[in-house]
């Protein structure tokens, strides 16, 4: 009987492991490892750090469900993968570390059959000087505690606004190469409507500062869409809204120091240029958890493993950007050296940016690394997922479900305010996720009628609609799977 | 501040009667090309 180790409860080992345990019979034993107690539904994060929902609005604690459900469930976090075994255990395992209760700090060899690498991003906020959520007045959306402290800030300022100050708000990309501006982009439009909601929006200039070339890049090369009976870029969408919301911005910003109400940057042009603000939101740059992994003979093989995150099945070999293909992208998240691992979500090492690479003159690399929301994470996991119970039940490796980003849409529901009747969203989908320029040559990329914006009222009522249905989704109450990723 | 967006289309992007209806429209798009199916991106040669 098989046993399958998910790392990370978030929103891909959280899909990976119900779609595991449903369809797996109890024969067989699916253990989830996180340091997490809880499961946080992150998209909602940004209504959180304006304080029009509760943090608690947006987690729920796993061990109930877990235990409910029949899934085992280990709060701990893994330090080394040792996929052969070693001299005294057969089998391959993970070494982890309990991180709460009586057993803190206690190590413990996780045996596995299958192993699915679901731990997503570091939150790399060492990479930037100073830039440590919730000091230097610059805070973080990208956890439910990051989102708290965004919105005390916040709704500090707004007092202080509301006296007589003239503030200035930073939004955007905290490193060179930043992805998730996405999040950004959300956050700042419910700041700014925020502001207006409690009457203090002309005390404010707002600014994006993002690594982005151009306006609505986000980490996508930008898209052409059908918006209305239009077709335009996408930076042409976001320019619209930001100068109608009264935004301006900075662009191919690299920020590379914090101090107290001061952010550094360089330029794509090489400048070093410096922005005052009351209050600023940068999204930190991402990276690999720094895991070992070593063979049999305890010698380290870490990079048979990982490349920052973990390797997959994608084509790493080095080209230049006029020879990136889809093709590059992985379909099947499998490591190719340890076949019975797979890398879901956001723990996979893309095979390059999405974005055109771009170094200012002094050789900095200023663009975003590419994106991988929730969407991607949610269908990669559950395809991967798909293949192991086929291999289980055949008793043979199966990888017959595929899924790359380069054939994958994927809809991004942003919230450009909150509120019932005075709410607003920015939805884009696109399709293909990564550009294929030679099926779809004359539109960038992308098929135009599945890539498309929209802006209104209606946007705000799907995402909220999205929120409620994904954290139903996720406590797997009845017909749970009936909802797709 | 500059004024991108017309009175008349903020009106329908505003509207809730009008945005009722676009939010079907909205969800069953969204729906379609997110269930709507994917694959892999390489040939098969066997």
């Amino acid at each position: 009987m098989a046993k399958i180790v998910i790392l990370g409860a978030g929103i891909s080992g959280h899909v990976a492991a119900s779609h595991l345990r449903r369809k797996l019979d109890k024969t067989h034993e699916v253990v989830v490892v996180s340091p997490n107690r809880n499961y946080q539904w992150i998209p909602s994060n940004i209504w959180v750090g304006i304080g029009r929902m509760k943090s608690k609005e947006i987690l729920f604690p796993l061990a109930p469900l877990y235990k409910k459900k029949g899934i085992g469930f280990k709060q701990a976090k893994v330090t080394s993968f040792y996929p052969e075994g070693d001299i005294n255990e057969a089998k391959p395992y993970v070494l982890a570390e309990y991180v709460v209760g009586e057993e803190k700090g206690r190590q413990e060899k996780i045996t596995y059959d299958y192993l699915i690498n679901a731990t997503g991003p570091k939150l790399n906020f060492e990479a930037t000087e100073g830039l440590n959520p919730g000091t230097n007045k610059a805070y973080s959306v990208c956890t439910y505690t990051h989102a708290d402290h965004a919105n005390e800030g916040l709704q500090s300022l707004i007092e202080e606004m509301k006296q007589g100050k003239e503030a200035r708000i930073v939004i955007g990309t905290g490193h060179a190469k930043a992805t998730c501006q996405g999040a950004a982009f959300e956050y700042i439009l419910n700041v700014e409507q925020e502001l207006r909601r409690q009457k203090v929006r002309d005390k404010a200039k707002i600014t994006w500062i993002s690594n982005e070339y151009e306006l609505g890049d986000f980490g996508m090369d930008g898209m052409l869409l059908s918006y209305g009976s239009n077709i335009m870029k996408s930076h042409e969408m976001v320019e619209m809204v930001f100068e109608d919301r009264g935004i301006d911005w900075i662009l191919g910003a690299g920020v590379n120091k914090i101090e107290d109400g001061l952010a550094h940057y360089e330029t794509l042009s090489g400048e070093q240029n410096s922005i005052e603000y009351d209050f600023a939101m940068l999204i930190p740059s991402f990276s690999g958890h720094g895991f070992k992994a070593f063979d049999k003979n305890n010698q380290d093989i870490t990079e048979k493993l990982f490349k920052g995150f973990m390797i997959v099945d994608a084509d790493y070999s080095p080209k230049p950007y006029e020879e990136w293909t889809v093709q590059d992208w992985p379909e099947t998240y499998q490591n190719p050296n340890y076949k019975n691992i797979f890398a879901p979500g956001i723990a996979f090492a893309p095979p390059h940016s999405i974005s055109k690479p771009r170094k200012s003159p002094n050789g900095t690399e200023i663009f975003p690394a590419p994106p991988r929301t929730g969407m991607p994470s949610g269908i990669t996991a559950k395809l991967v997922a798909d293949n192991i119970i086929d291999s289980i039940k055949n008793k043979n490796e199966s990888l017959h479900h595929k899924g790359s980003m380069g054939n994958m849409g994927a809809a991004c529901i942003a919230s450009a305010g909150f509120g019932m009747t005075k709410g607003s969203g920015v939805s884009i989908t696109t399709f293909p996720i990564v550009p294929d320029y030679k099926k779809y040559p004359d539109t960038q990329g992308r098929k135009l009628g599945k890539t498309f914006g929209e802006i209104g009222l209606a946007g705000h009522w799907l995402k909220l609609m999205l929120h409620y249905a994904f954290i139903y989704k996720a406590k797997m109450k009845p017909f749970w799977y009936l909802i797709p990723e | 501040m500059t004024k991108r967006i017309s009175n008349f289309k903020r009106f329908v992007m505003m509207n809730p009667i009008i945005q009722f209806f676009k939010f079907i429209i909205l969800s069953i798009k969204v729906l379609l090309i997110v269930a709507g199916g994917h694959g892999g991106t390489r040939e098969v040669t066997k």
